[in-house]
């Protein structure tokens, strides 16, 4: 075996290693700093496809930090799931930087570039160690990392905007890392371990013993992530903080970091309560309704925004309902619709806000009316953002309508037809929004009147990239499914 | 008064839970930003103690084992938790702390309504 078998702790490892050179190298040999940087999340890239492979042959991979077994020691755990969010989280990074890298020249000053770097590999870092980690508390210490460094990599801007955003942002994400550590406090009471799989085999019992406890417990978890990846009604901090944020840490935020706390809601409700507290208190349904109520309201305050990044903002919490709804639908068929959206919507996302960073790289504009008429002058632009906002209407062809499709069908298997109406009816909000952009662009006859800087095509690539992704996933998406279909056979 | 006696035997857990909702709706509902990083470390605060609580043992001694006796010890889990607990708290707060000296920079308030005020005048 050698050094595959240490691969789970290499990437966390790796990468805050680099988190720690990047300024250093930035100081000292400024020229190698970004590549280092691509390198390492290249080779963790490299390395979870490895434990992907790993997996798939040899089923699941426990790993002792420190060769400490689990009640003493922390524990990392690699299933097929975690490894998919893994992957996800890697790629989508990855792909993101290469766009930055250009990106960042002018949005940020010279002298921080490297301090971004840094925290960008801490981002990442610590979403890695979220979706590999098997302990509670080390999720909390990890969840920490997160918030900082997200809120750290809207900050580095410096406008006024910017800060006052993320202070909202940091403050309740405070909260919600404060209710999250209760919760472990309640459940530590009871079962004396922090250990995921520990923890479950002692809770059927607690829950019998101390109901209201874990009843607790379980809330505090909710307005814990659900804070974190602006479940409907704890959105308020994500329009402000995604809209002014450089548009490569937007791309990241909407695109990776909510999905993360929603997979770690997933954990929580699936793998480590039991079934008698999810039957005994209606988790799910609440879950489900906010998620509902969360994306006809994303999707509606979408369509009064004026700026282009506000907009995908809302449409955020409009998307993540989604995935919400996969968990909260209890039904194999939904959740592997829920994780592919996950996916779908974590490349299509990014896309949208990147094409968004590139109209402002390029001439300048935020407000979606100057719109009319720029498909002339950034035509592989606005292509890109016709492919994205047509995955997030969910047209054939693209990936967004394989995850509606499966969720669809999950709600209908256990009898919910509501949820399809649900679905619908977004598909359609979401067309009122994004079709009147690319309209507008397309079809307006009079030129774009505003001066167009040429774009990089460092820049462009990504965009392109992520438009081919888009359709693979929309038509190739059998070797997925399938994947997240015996991924979820763990949990049933 | 069955209830009471045991509300009075955990008090600790009570007053845990009793500085967190301080904290929490100090943090939510006030309007100055220090304040709103000192009802934080409040609410962090309050989720050490009741950790604390909960490794206490009645009797127990510092967990240091020694040769040949058996004696009840303290847990130690939960302390060299919150020891981490704490750092994090510190380095959230530093970071809070920082944002606000540059937030007062840009708009000279640290009070929450008179930024949106001057932000809705923009």
């Amino acid at each position: 075996m050698g050094l595959e078998q240490h691969f789970p702790a290499l990437i966390i490892a790796i990468l805050f290693g680099i988190a720690f050179f990047s300024p250093l190298l930035y100081r000292w040999a400024r020229k190698i700093s970004a590549p280092a940087l691509i390198t390492a999340l290249t080779l963790a890239l490299a390395m979870s496809i490895s434990l992907l492979i790993q997996v798939t042959q040899g089923g699941n991979i426990t790993y002792y930090l420190g060769g400490w077994p689990p009640p003493w020691g922390v524990e990392l755990k690699i299933d097929l799931l975690r490894v998919y969010m893994l992957i996800i989280v890697l790629a989508v990074s990855t792909w993101i930087m290469i766009y930055a890298l250009k990106d960042l020249e002018h949005e940020l000053k010279t002298e921080m570039l490297g301090w971004y770097y840094s925290l960008y590999a801490l981002l990442v870092g610590s979403m890695a160690g979220i979706t590999l980690t098997n302990d509670l508390f080390n999720l909390f210490v990890l969840m920490e990392i997160c918030a900082i460094s997200a809120c750290a990599i809207i900050s580095i801007k410096e406008d006024r905007a910017c800060l006052e955003a993320s202070f909202k942002y940091l403050i309740l994400s405070a909260m919600g890392t404060g209710c999250f550590l209760l919760g472990v406090a309640m459940i530590y009471m009871v079962t004396g371990h922090l250990n995921y799989d520990l923890v479950s085999e002692a809770l059927p019992k607690a829950v019998e013993l101390y109901p209201n406890n874990m009843f607790a417990a379980a809330a505090l978890f909710i307005v814990a992530f659900g804070t974190k990846s602006a479940l409907f009604p704890l959105h308020v901090w994500l329009p402000d903080a995604h809209a002014s944020a450089p548009s490569p840490s937007s791309a990241m935020l909407s695109g990776v970091v909510i999905k993360i706390y929603a997979f770690a809601l997933f954990i929580m409700f699936y793998q480590i309560f039991p079934r008698t507290l999810l039957d005994s208190i209606p988790l799910n349904e609440i879950v489900l309704w906010l998620a509902s109520m969360g994306i006809m309201f994303g999707s509606i305050f979408a369509m009064v925004q004026v700026d282009l990044k506000k907009m995908l903002a809302y449409s955020s919490i409009g998307q993540i309902g989604y995935v919400f709804l996969g968990i909260g639908l209890d039904d194999s068929m939904a959740m592997a619709g829920g994780f592919y959206h996950l996916l779908v919507h974590a490349i299509m996302k990014s896309m949208l806000f990147m094409a968004a960073g590139v109209i402002i790289y390029s001439t300048g504009i935020r407000q979606i009316k100057q719109l009319g008429g720029i498909g002339q002058v950034l035509p592989v632009t606005m292509l890109a953002f016709t492919i994205g906002s047509a995955s997030m209407i969910g047209l054939p062809g693209t990936g967004g309508l394989i995850s509606k499709w499966y969720l669809a069908l999950g709600a209908l298997d256990i009898g919910r037809p509501i949820f399809v109406v649900i679905i619908l009816a977004s598909s359609l909000l979401n067309a009122v929004y994004y079709m009147p952009i690319i309209v507008n662009a397309f079809m307006q006859q009079e030129e774009f009147e505003h001066e167009a800087k040429p774009v990089p095509r460092q820049m462009l690539i990504p965009l392109i990239v992520g438009m081919a992704a888009i359709i693979f996933f929309g038509v190739f998406s059998r070797p997925v499914i399938v994947l997240l279909e015996s991924a979820m056979q763990m949990f049933f | 008064m069955e209830l009471l006696i045991k509300i009075l035997h955990n008090y600790y857990y009570m007053v845990a839970i009793l500085l967190f909702i301080i904290g929490m709706h100090t943090m939510l509902t006030h309007s100055n930003l220090i304040k709103k990083v000192i009802a934080m470390n409040i609410m962090d605060t309050s989720v050490f103690l009741l950790f604390v609580a909960i490794g206490y043992t009645y009797g127990g001694e510092a967990p240091i084992v020694r040769e040949g006796s058996e004696v009840l010890y303290v847990n130690p889990l939960p302390g060299s938790l919150m020891l981490t607990g704490i750092v994090v708290a510190v380095s959230i707060t530093a970071y809070a702390l920082s944002l606000i000296v540059k937030i007062y920079r840009y708009y000279g308030t640290v009070d929450y309504d008179e930024i949106c005020l001057i932000r809705s005048q923009e």
